[in-house]
């Protein structure tokens, strides 16, 4: 909380011209409850992240005014929606005006003829797809937090999606959108200026500065999306091996395959499976020299899945495969946004439970620099636990993100004890985030795949993995946000305002 | 090449992979000296003034810390799109998320209790975020874990009101039941002691015995029609039921909002009417008395409570449908979809009998809807919710009958009296008759109901 009381009342006041009584929420557990996202924090700290004030509105009109206001006034303002990424993108830093835009969560339109729905940014892909379920259709945007996630974090984030292997990531199913820049004007981003175009050369290509922004260059309010027929067969099977390596190459031979009705790959490593024996009741009961799993996922008409299923089943094969049956690939598959990471699952060295917040430190990488990156990753955990317990390994995923496997978003799954999270423990986690980072450029990689780099230890390297790119951020914040009012200190964006102006 | 050797010098135990716990672990994992757990836990930062006596906010939050944890820490949120309150508000504040983490903010000194106690009437505790909880879904067998939201709604309520934060339509609502000994219920028929059996007029039931069926407030004194449905229906199994002696209110919504000790009052009260007419067995027609009488009752009682047996009358029909004691012939020529009430689905787990019952109706088509959809559907009728903020179970109750539009029924069948008069108003604009599954299944074996469905003179 930044602003005085008086100026509080000032602002209020103005936002009273644009919005009801009811969508401006001044109370402290409307403020406390909009600060956080999953991504431990020091609890101690959470006054730090409280926002003056927050607002519910429900049109572009609406937000355009809010923006006005606070541009006129120069009050920070963070976007927020499903308030559930990973890099704190919706958390604010410096209070001012929390936009909250859950409440625009309309279908606005549904054109069957050329496969698209338009809809408010509020809204979730799952409620999305109950509806897109009665037409035969779906919106393959399927991330981890699937069942909460909602459209306008995705393009906030530039999300990235499971399957996308197969039908692409936010950035492709998202068509157009209209956006609120920070000074209130609104315009409509997509490929040229349609509404429903998705290939146009005509002029910059602005949709993609306006996706991943992260909040710093304004608000999506309404988006139009790419629909495909809900998939009529899925064939998800699981493949054991004795170690790494086979794994490692199976998911390699997998993915280069070309296979149409590929729609990704996942490589379970070593960590990742002992991770999961922690609780062998919920989880596959596997014998011990099951070291490493991988799955692959095909979706598409039941006579395209089929071959395509026996082709990779041949490849697995002949890479040490051991088939895990339909009964564990068929439900752990269905049951894949949340499986795995569970607060249950943490443990001190010695096998103690403790309630451990989840966290997922990611990077985009090629298939040929997995296995080292994944053992920097997790030498540096281990380096955490060397000195404490509030940090534990949950192992590591590998995710094919493209159709030909090229590139794979990683992750590595820390455990993080969050009522023991001090400043010290707080301090070493920043180091290991900017050494996780350090380790990602070293492997000519990028620092995410999917969350965002905005947040402390990554972020300082943002520059680094950008270069001159970084300038023309910095050029482009203070171009389209003069006073510096879109979630500010986000992204070392302060650095373009000479003085340091911050409201 | 294998992820553990990797035959770097100066590796350790903790540069392979293994599983924290196991009994072949390397003893060296419990060597290492920790520079940051090993404290003991504060209850209160270390602020200066900790000393003082920790506050009712942080006595509270010792208690609940944990439990709120595994929400805090899990941040999956992936309860809010089933929370009935949350879809039609989209308020952030009113989430299973955030009713936990307020637990937290407490026990930091952040929030107190008057701070959050409004919030915490957005709740109809109908469960769906417990079951939705990837702690509760995915690993909660195995560690005996269930995500609370409910208790942790009801224990923050308790706590407001033992701190003297009321919200006023609760406390009236409240004043009023202790008053009367029922809830006060709006209706043709005034609500009082004399008039608790009104609704049986004609039917000539014996008072007290080894089984007594209870009527909750809504059913006695509004949908009259349906508890005459059942006193009929058991009549003609030829099952043996009186009335209780002098049954007052459960105290089920007293403790939902918090009254806990008019709750536990009342409560006493009915447990000691069925002891002076030796009753046993409780048949029970309305799912939030189920609840009481299960979960709230055994914890008052404890020992004391044994050797009363809780008979919910849904699952008894079924069994008596299923025997050949009773046989639906009457067709009813109807297109329904049945409504899983919260505290039968959600909490309870009951689902298939109401369904056996409808299957076994003749003439009826039945456009079902899986109890797992069901989870996030509620009637907005729960939790105290309808008394503090009825414009809130309206919409809840109109996104429901939404959905059952969808289905082209003209008739949702419901199991619960509570979620039937907003389902009923939400049902008009939608054409859409709502029923009870009681009143049904007795039109289906040819008996004049009578009563009232709609708290008028019957």
């Amino acid at each position: 909380m930044t602003l005085q009381a008086e100026r509080v009342d000032e602002v209020v006041a103005a936002l009273r011209t644009v919005l009801a009584d009811d969508q401006i929420l001044t109370s402290k557990t409307d403020r406390f409850n909009r600060a956080r996202v999953p991504a431990p924090f020091p609890v101690h700290r959470w006054a730090e992240r409280v926002p003056d004030l927050a607002v519910l509105p429900t049109s572009t009109e609406q937000v355009a005014g809010v923006l006005r206001i606070a541009n006129d006034l120069r009050i920070p303002v963070v976007p927020r929606d499903g308030g559930t990424g990973l890099t704190d993108g919706a958390v604010p830093l410096h209070g001012g005006i929390l936009l909250d835009v859950k409440r625009m969560n309309r279908i606005k339109e549904l054109d069957l003829d050329n496969r698209t729905v338009t809809v408010g940014t509020g809204i979730n892909m799952l409620k999305l797809n109950e509806e897109l379920a009665r037409h035969g259709l779906f919106y393959p945007d399927d991330p981890a937090s699937y069942p909460c996630s909602l459209v306008g974090g995705r393009i906030g984030t530039s999300g990235w999606s499971l399957i996308g292997s197969r039908y692409g990531h936010t950035r492709d199913l998202v068509l157009s959108f209209d956006h609120v820049l920070p000074t209130g004007e609104v315009l409509h981003v997509g490929d040229g200026i349609g509404h429903k175009i998705s290939k146009s050369s005509s002029g910059y290509q602005l949709k993609h500065l306006f996706m991943g922004h992260q909040g710093t260059l304004g608000v999506a309010t309404e988006a139009t999306l790419k629909l495909y027929p809900k998939p009529e067969a899925e064939l998800s099977p699981f493949w054991a091996f004795d170690d790494y390596d086979d794994a490692y190459r199976c998911v390699g031979a997998l993915a280069r395959a070309g296979v149409a009705t590929f729609a990704g790959a996942v490589l379970f490593d070593e960590w990742k499976v002992a991770y999961l024996r922690r609780d062998d009741e919920a989880y596959i009961p596997q014998p011990g020299d099951v070291r490493a799993l991988v799955c692959a996922v095909m979706y598409g008409y039941e006579d395209e899945v089929r071959p395509a299923g026996r082709r990779l089943f041949r490849i697995a094969k002949e890479h040490g495969a051991r088939y895990l049956g339909d009964e564990i690939s068929e439900g752990d598959w269905a049951a894949r946004h949340d499986r795995y990471a569970t607060p249950l699952h943490g443990r001190t060295k010695d096998g103690q439970v403790v309630p451990m917040s989840w966290h997922c430190e990611d990077a985009a990488v090629n298939y040929t620099n997995l296995p080292s990156l994944s053992r920097a990753w997790h030498e540096i955990v281990a380096g955490l636990r060397r000195q404490t317990d509030v940090f534990d390994d949950w192992g590591m995923f590998a995710y094919t993100s493209a159709d030909t496997g090229v590139d794979y978003l990683t992750e590595i799954d820390v455990g993080i004890w969050e009522q023991q999270l001090d400043d010290r423990a707080w301090e070493l986690w920043v180091r290991a985030k900017r050494d996780i980072a350090a380790v990602a450029l070293a492997h000519q990689g990028s620092i995410s795949a999917c969350h965002g780099s905005c947040r402390a230890g990554e972020v300082d390297l943002v520059p680094d993995e950008l270069g001159r790119g970084f300038d023309v951020m910095l050029d482009l914040k203070r171009t389209l946000d003069p006073h510096n009012i879109m979630n500010p200190g986000k992204y070392l964006l302060d650095r373009a305002y000479e003085t340091g102006e911050r409201p | 090449m294998t992820q553990t050797d990797r035959g770097a010098g100066g590796a350790d135990a903790l540069s392979s992979p293994f599983t924290p716990g196991m009994r072949d672990n390397p003893e060296e994992l419990g060597r290492y000296v920790d520079g940051i757990v090993g404290r003991p836990l504060p209850l209160v930062d270390g602020e200066p003034g900790h000393d003082e006596p920790p506050t009712p906010e942080q006595e509270f939050a010792a208690e609940w810390r944990n439990a709120a944890y595994n929400c805090f820490s899990s941040g999956h949120k992936f309860c809010r799109e089933v929370c009935p309150v949350m879809q039609v508000t989209r308020n952030e504040s009113w989430t299973p998320t955030a009713f936990h983490a307020n637990v937290v903010a407490m026990e930091k000194g952040e929030l107190s209790v008057a701070d959050v106690a409004a919030d915490y009437v957005n709740c109809t505790q109908c469960g769906a975020c417990e079951l939705r909880c990837p702690n509760t879904l995915f690993t909660g067998d195995f560690y005996r874990f269930r995500t609370r939201t409910v208790d942790v709604v009801k224990a923050v309520r308790a706590l407001a009101v033992d701190q003297g934060v009321h919200q006023e339509g609760w406390r009236t609502w409240n004043a009023r039941t202790d008053e009367r000994t029922h809830e006060p219920v709006l209706g043709d028929v005034p609500v009082s002691q004399e008039h608790v059996r009104d609704w049986s007029a004609g039917l000539d039931l014996p008072i007290g015995g080894e089984t007594v069926l209870f009527v909750d407030c809504e059913a006695a004194f509004y949908r009259t029609s349906v508890p005459r449905a059942v006193a009929q229906i058991l009549r003609l199994a030829g099952y043996e039921f009186g009335l209780m002696g002098e049954q007052w209110c459960c105290g089920g919504p007293a403790a939902e909002m918090g009254y806990v000790d008019q709750a536990q009052r009342f409560a006493r009260h009915n447990l000691d009417d069925w002891r002076s007419t030796g009753t046993t067995r409780v048949l029970v027609l309305d799912p939030h008395d189920y609840i009481s009488f299960t979960e709230d009752y055994p914890r008052y009682f404890g020992d004391e409570y044994a050797g009363i047996e809780v008979v919910l009358v849904v699952e008894l029909f079924a069994q008596l449908i299923r025997e050949g004691r009773l046989t639906p012939s009457v067709p009813v020529e109807r297109t329904i979809t049945y409504h899983d009430p919260c505290r039968l689905n959600k909490r309870k787990g009951i689902w298939k009998e109401p369904r056996e019952i409808l299957r076994a109706i003749p003439g009826l088509t039945f456009n079902d809807v899986d109890r797992v959809t069901q989870w996030s559907y509620c009637s907005g009728g729960g939790g105290g919710l309808p008394v503090e903020k009825p414009e809130l179970t309206a919409a809840i109750s109109e996104r429901r009958m939404e959905k059952a539009a969808g289905l082209d029924v003209d008739t949702l069948v419901s199991a619960c009296p509570w979620s039937e008069r907003p389902l009923s108003a939400a049902g008009e604009g939608q054409d859409i008759d709502v029923v009870d599954i009681h009143e049904l299944l007795a039109v289906s074996l040819g008996i004049e109901v009578g009563g009232t469905t709609d708290g008028g003179a019957s």
